[in-house]
């Protein structure tokens, strides 16, 4: 019998790392902050019970301050809330698509996309985190361009499906170079790559990789450029639809929370900043640039009717349009569906205290 | 009947070349010259190879984003695994990256992989017995097997989010399906691989079939099991960076891709060498299991 000998060795193996010691998934904000907690800045809702699960991405805006501030928490104080992260908008689709999220953050592209056939998505935009300026921004190795037109019969990369993308596309269609420019698929690191082995001669991207480009090379065009010429990008808000409906006092406090936030980022820059970079795990000298590139809005600005107040109904419209000549979706609805998937209501009202 | 393997299977030194005359079980490890030999040649290599990495940094014939010296991975380590302040002058601590340490991170990996693969030995060891003992199951299961196993986890995963959510069920799923066609394979081709004598032998001394299952069978096809299980952890590990690229904090894959999409070189180096590491002290492990069950191993 020599099996029976190694048996406590193997249960020993496979039980030391099931016991003892098991790590779960989105657990609590564990830092230590050395500055004084926040309150709620509206009296907290003790009714509120439901289960809150929020996808976030690693974007310096009011959503990782309200993360890093537990404040639904301290908002909410009977609500379960589990944050979870994301890597892209894409997967943020698709944690809607599979019922397995309440609210996540996505860029305009992917709002566009779930809003649109084959997804036609119950989804809602609730909040603007942010409108994208010189955070996303075209730069280019060749110091002899200086403008967009130059780019004839360059090669140029970009993640695609994202943002970035969408600005690009416009940025080239304006200028007529759709056709002349040959535009690549690369993930932000794979663009660094393809940079310094000269395998592409320009890049719009975003923050780290943005500063690592502009050492030898120079930014000759912005998300604010294409913004100004009618196609504004977004990181926006989005929520189920029938998480809304259901909840709306959570709506409210939610919104309160970012308004706060975004409160928080145009009056106390460096308090924001070090919440920032601790959420991020990156430098606040990185983090503080980074803020510049962004414009926040709050809530009274957000229920505005340029914005949640039905202007950014036609934006997101503008995007599936384009995004369907880019065979991003089959087909693009009617106005209704886009103005009618914003939310201002829980806006309004926290704008009004 | 208790005896048959385990007694008999030292005896026959016939056809495998001989082991070493002492029982790998009661090897205890008295350096010998040899052994001395073997780590010495084993820790110059590390220091060279240390060196190397170092010179090439300092001499900075490489920018250092993208390979950074040993120091920089080192401290990338330290501060992954310590209370930090987040800047100096910033009057805020964390704690590791991304909220957890990055030992948690190492540890919530291992949490996956222990039951992906764990499932997927229990599945493949049964499926592998199935498909040896009957002809019917083989011919019918092989080609879905043979066509998981040619499958790149990154194609089909998205598939998994949506049918079992973003949470830890739809990367435990990746990780047993990436895992169990290596233990059935392998299960398999221990089954068949059982010598006829020691069946026909059992059999003859009165052995029924499920006798001899488990008392032949079973044992004699335990090395491949465990070849199997081995290259089962494997394919988790390769995977399990796919796994984590969503929704994979904590865990040190996804650790090692959000740090990559920061740029931060050293950590995303850090993590890799943690990886290695993890990985191969786990397969010594798993390979120390396998001769502790199995001591006849090479030698019957």
């Amino acid at each position: 019998m020599r099996i029976p000998r190694a048996l406590p060795g193997v249960l020993l193996a496979c039980s030391l790392p099931l016991t003892g010691c098991i790590v779960e998934s989105g657990r609590g904000e564990m830092s230590r902050s050395l500055i004084p907690e926040v309150n709620c800045p509206v009296e907290p809702d003790t009714s509120i019970t439901t289960d809150i699960r929020i996808g976030y991405q690693q974007i310096p805006n009011g959503d990782l301050i309200v993360k890093d501030a537990n404040l639904l928490a301290k908002c909410m104080p009977n609500a379960t809330i589990t944050w979870t992260q994301f890597s892209s908008g894409a997967d943020v689709v698709r944690a809607f698509g599979s019922n397995a999220l309440d609210l996540g953050l996505m860029g305009s592209a992917p709002t566009a996309k779930s809003l649109s056939a084959p997804l036609n998505l119950d989804v809602r935009v609730v909040w603007v985190q942010d409108v994208i300026g010189g955070a996303e921004s075209l730069a280019v190795k060749d110091s002899a361009i200086d403008a967009i037109a130059g780019l004839r019969g360059r090669r140029i990369g970009v993640p695609f499906g994202s943002t970035s993308h969408l600005s690009l596309q416009s940025a080239l269609d304006k200028a007529g170079l759709a056709q002349s420019v040959t535009v690549i698929n690369l993930e932000p690191s794979a663009i660094l790559g393809a940079w310094q082995g000269d395998q592409i001669d320009g890049a719009w991207i975003w923050e780290p990789t943005l500063s690592e480009l502009t050492k030898d090379g120079h930014v000759i065009m912005t998300a604010e450029d294409t913004a100004e010429a009618g196609s504004p990008t977004y990181d926006l808000e989005g929520a189920r639809g029938e998480f809304v409906t259901a909840n709306p006092a959570a709506m409210r406090m939610w919104t309160a929370a970012q308004n706060w936030a975004v409160g928080l980022i145009r009056d106390d820059r460096e308090d924001a900043v070090a919440r920032l970079a601790g959420q991020l795990g990156v430098d606040p000298d990185q983090v503080r640039g980074q803020l510049d590139g962004y414009i926040y809005l709050d809530a009274t600005e957000q229920a505005a009717p340029k914005y949640l107040g039905g202007g950014l109904g036609t934006d997101i419209r503008n995007t599936a349009l384009f995004l369907q000549t880019q065979s991003g979706v089959d087909a693009v609805g009617p106005p209704a569906v886009y103005t009618g998937a914003l939310y201002p209501d829980a806006a309004r009202e926290v704008a009004q205290k | 009947m208790t005896q048959v393997v385990a007694g008999e299977a030292p005896a026959r030194k016939d056809d495998e070349p001989e082991g070493p005359a002492v029982p790998p079980a009661r090897r205890r490890p008295k350096l010998s010259p040899e052994a001395l030999r073997h780590w010495g040649i084993r820790a110059g290599a590390l220091i060279v190879f240390l060196v190397v990495w170092w010179g090439a940094t300092a001499a900075h014939v490489i920018e250092p984003l993208y390979l950074p010296g040993p120091g920089d991975v080192w401290r990338a380590f330290v501060r992954a695994n310590t209370w930090h302040q987040v800047a100096p002058g910033v009057p805020r601590e964390v704690l590791g990256e991304q909220n957890y340490f990055l030992w948690e991170h190492l540890i919530a990996s291992l949490q996956r992989i222990f039951i992906g693969v764990g499932v997927a030995i229990v599945f493949g060891v049964l499926l592998g017995f199935a498909m040896g003992s009957s002809k019917w199951v083989a011919t019918m299961v092989e080609p879905y097997l043979n066509f998981l196993r040619a499958l790149p986890p990154l194609g089909y995963f998205s598939l998994l989010i949506v049918w079992f959510g973003i949470g830890d069920t739809s990367k435990v799923w990746l990780l047993f399906l990436a895992a169990f066609p290596a233990v059935t394979v392998a299960t398999l081709s221990g089954v068949l691989g059982v010598k006829r004598d020691y069946v026909n032998a059992a059999r003859a001394l009165g052995a029924g079939k499920s006798q001899v299952l488990a008392r032949v069978v079973m044992p004699a096809s335990v090395p491949d099991i465990v070849n199997g299980i081995r290259l089962a952890v494997g394919f988790a590990w390769t995977t399990v960076v796919a796994a984590e690229l969503n929704n994979g904090i904590p865990g040190i894959g996804g650790l090692a891709y959000v740090a990559g999409t920061q740029l931060r070189t050293p950590l995303v180096i850090a993590c890799i060498i943690v990886i290695g590491i993890t990985a191969l002290l786990l397969d010594s492990v798993i390979k120390w299991i396998g001769l502790a069950a199995a001591p006849w191993k090479g030698r019957a």
